[in-house]
């Protein structure tokens, strides 16, 4: 899509504690389509899961997009997504049963597709997705942790939550089942929205209310307020990796737009190849 | 491996470890903790492993459960916790939860109800999220400080830096951010085609810390910037 449409901004820190980054962002403007993906398992193999799910969700994506011009408009980008996801949850489920080093990893994953004025949001695990919207922040995702099953059978309260030693103990992955089941909607995505996309050292460490006022403070410099998330989570004690991508919606972007736009990449990239 | 350490008049009578299993404590000789005392009901209070957590519950009992001298229904237990039944004092110790250690490195575990997600999956409306509270950081202590408006709009007003960022100056012309940071405040060009000037002298791009006195242009403002001497905030 072009680059007037939406600015997008991305940051990954290592944080204050571990010894290495297991996770990975992405972002592919022309396509609208940013990924965020928080890696587990031993010997630094979250590392490959994590990379793996951005890189072939990415490509799978890319393959597909042509076909969406055909397509029932609502459910189309839906099944596209899914179809993408599920490609890259099998290739890291076989790569961790072939490989005795990468047994029993996975990762999570948040991914945000802008499409035709929409805006698909897709998740895993419990990386989240925020928007911000007339200054208020709202939390899109439900997390798929130990935490949030607690709370809602009445386990714990909300608040108690913060006392929790689950806080990092998913339910749901990519690359443990040979099927994934990510939870997909589509939401209308208006000027003026900002999307955050973050791994769980955000929001393990920075309060709600806080992220609200540097989102709605900070907007008018997308780098500047994702550079103030990542420092506030690693001054509240850094103790994960943290990641963030930032998406402001800046004008509408009907599909014909996108569309044409994207033909016009495909035709100087054959032009480059013949 | 976490364990129960039951004690009284400073002597210790039992220890327990807390596995996978729940355990009971009360006056009854069947419960896993048995503590004689006419202040314990028969089944005074569980504990329940979830997950990394151990859980206590009062079982509705007679005189209440207290941890740390606080009447609870139910707490995730910390390291260190003591729990009062009446002559006794029961201690958690855990040192692996500790709450300043670090998350767990995220790990994949059964969920509590496979089912009840898949229902929820179903209606997948834009329901608004109830927030989980931020784990609680390690100690932290935050600089106390305040601005006050010397000159330009709102000038006269005094706006107290408690939060994690403020901003001033004019949107769409020129703002500055003052962020709270443990090491003190800085000052950040945020958005305009001139950069802050603090105590005479324009910033660049780069956070520029501030000292008690400071001076601060952004906009059509003038801040004067005072920071309590040995004052912390802590979170």
């Amino acid at each position: 899509m072009a680059l007037d449409l939406l600015e997008t901004v991305g940051l990954s820190d290592v944080g204050n504690v571990r010894q290495y980054n297991e996770d990975t962002i992405a972002i592919d403007t022309g396509l609208g389509l940013m990924a965020l993906a928080d890696g587990m398992g031993g010997h630094r193999a979250g590392e490959v899961a994590s990379r793996m799910a951005v890189d072939v969700l990415m490509q799978a994506l890319r393959a597909q997009f042509p076909e969406l011009r055909s397509a029932v408009r609502q459910h189309q980008p839906l099944l596209v997504v899914d179809r993408s996801i599920n490609q890259a949850n099998r290739a890291i489920y076989e790569a961790a049963q072939a490989q005795p080093g990468y047994y029993g990893m996975g990762t999570t994953l948040a991914l945000t597709f802008f499409y035709d004025n929409g805006v698909v949001l897709g998740h895993i695990g419990d990386s989240r997705i925020y928007r911000l919207r007339e200054g208020r922040l709202e939390l899109l995702t439900r997390d798929d942790s130990l935490v949030r099953d607690q709370i809602e059978l009445g386990l714990i309260s909300a608040t108690d939550a913060s006392e929790s030693h689950n806080r990092s103990l998913v339910t749901r992955a990519l690359g443990i089942t040979a099927d994934a089941s990510p939870h997909l909607r589509r939401d209308a995505a208006l000027p003026g929205d900002v999307y955050l996309l973050c791994s769980d050292g955000l929001n393990d460490l920075v309060d709600d209310a806080d992220i609200e006022l540097m989102l709605d403070r900070l907007q008018a410099n997308l780098p500047l307020a994702a550079q103030h998330l990542i420092q506030t989570a690693k001054d509240n004690g850094g103790y994960d990796n943290v990641s963030v991508i930032l998406v402001k919606v800046l004008q509408p972007f009907p599909a014909t737009v996108q569309h044409g736009w994207w033909r016009r990449v495909l035709a100087w990239l054959t032009r480059r190849s013949a | 491996m976490a364990k129960l350490v039951l004690s009284s008049g400073g002597s210790v009578v039992q220890q327990c470890f807390v596995d996978r299993e729940r355990l009971t404590i009360g006056r009854d000789t069947h419960n896993a903790i048995v503590i004689d005392d006419p202040a314990v009901s028969r089944e005074h209070a569980a504990v329940v492993p979830v997950g990394n957590d151990h859980i206590l519950e009062d079982l509705r009992s007679a005189n209440g459960t207290f941890v740390n001298g606080s009447r609870v229904p139910r707490r995730i237990l910390q390291h260190g916790d003591v729990i009062e039944f009446g002559a006794f004092h029961l201690r958690y110790l855990n040192p692996r939860t500790s709450s300043e250690i670090d998350l767990e490195r995220t790990m994949l575990i059964e969920g509590l109800t496979a089912r009840v997600s898949t229902a929820r999956d179903a209606l997948a409306s834009a329901t608004r999220e109830i927030p989980v509270a931020a784990a609680r950081p390690g100690r932290n202590n935050f600089p106390i400080g305040r601005v006050t408006i010397l000159a330009g709009a709102d000038a006269g007003c005094v706006v107290e830096l408690d939060r994690v960022v403020a901003t001033f100056g004019q949107p769409g012309i020129q703002v500055a951010v003052i962020t709270r940071r443990p090491q003190g405040y800085f000052v950040t060009h945020v958005e305009g085609r001139r950069y802050p000037v603090v105590n005479g002298i324009a910033l660049g791009r780069e956070s520029h810390p501030l000292r008690d006195g400071d001076r601060i242009e952004v906009g059509d403002q003038t801040l004067e910037l005072r920071v309590d001497a040995k004052g912390t905030d802590a979170r």
